[in-house]
């Protein structure tokens, strides 16, 4: 999931550089909100730290 | 001079975002210390927060650069940096309580994630005072293209670098390990043969 996060935001930098407005903003959002879910899946799992 | 002082602190946007992740890459292959998966989101903030500058030099290079270019590449890097901060003020968080010792070794005091909270501050200030003196800062005049290109360069291969590091690091699995400890693609090939 992660790389394929990583190869979304080469993407966008791709589409930016072919200034494709629309699909550089959407592809943006697509990114953010990958991260995003992707931090909630880490915050909500249970950690095993021990200290 | 005063029509491009916007055009270059794009450039210096761009710059001190791939310094910090090259510095996170000295950490990891240096220092050997594996990125946890709340770092590797931190990284790819970063980076949607240099896609804003990153879209205003990518526009000067057409030539000519708008308010409305300026004011959305700022906002991408204020949207990207709001959770970029998130992600590391949980991180913050979740090492706070002493006698948590923190993830990994600190660096001049502070351990990564810290630092990565003071960033995504430091990237909303200089962006709101962007957006603040738009109309001072909007590019009118552009320098070296070939400057711009050298830096655009070296985003995208921190972006490609950054994907190949997670890549070995996560193997053939969805997600990272909550403490990752070794390259998984190395264990995950060696299974299959």
């Amino acid at each position: 999931m992660d790389t394929i996060i990583f190869i979304a935001i080469f993407a966008t930098f791709l589409a930016m550089s072919r200034r494709q407005r629309w699909l550089a903003l959407g592809l943006f959002f697509v990114c953010l909100i990958a991260v995003l879910m992707l931090f909630y899946h880490h915050a909500t799992s249970q950690l095993p730290l021990n200290f | 001079m005063r029509h491009r002082l916007g055009y270059w602190i794009a450039h210096i946007n761009v710059l001190a975002i791939c310094a910090v992740l090259l510095s996170a890459f000295a950490v990891q292959f240096l220092g050997r210390e594996l990125p946890c998966p709340l770092c590797i989101l931190q990284r790819m903030a970063m980076l949607l927060c240099a896609l804003g500058p990153a879209y205003i030099l990518l526009r000067s290079r057409a030539g000519s650069v708008e308010a409305r270019d300026f004011a959305t590449g700022y906002g991408l890097s204020v949207v990207a940096a709001v959770a970029g901060s998130i992600i590391a003020a949980r991180q913050v968080l979740l090492h706070i309580v002493p006698p948590d010792p923190g993830f990994g070794e600190p660096v001049l005091g502070l351990h990564l994630y810290t630092w990565s909270l003071i960033i995504f501050g430091a990237v909303l200030a200089v962006s709101g005072l962007n957006l603040i003196f738009i109309r001072e800062m909007v590019p009118q005049d552009f320098g070296s293209t070939r400057t711009t290109t050298l830096v655009l360069a070296l985003l995208a291969l921190v972006v490609l670098a950054n994907a190949l590091a997670v890549f070995f690091e996560e193997g053939l699995h969805w997600t990272l390990p909550d403490n990752p400890t070794h390259y998984q693609l190395f264990d995950d090939l060696a299974s299959h043969q």
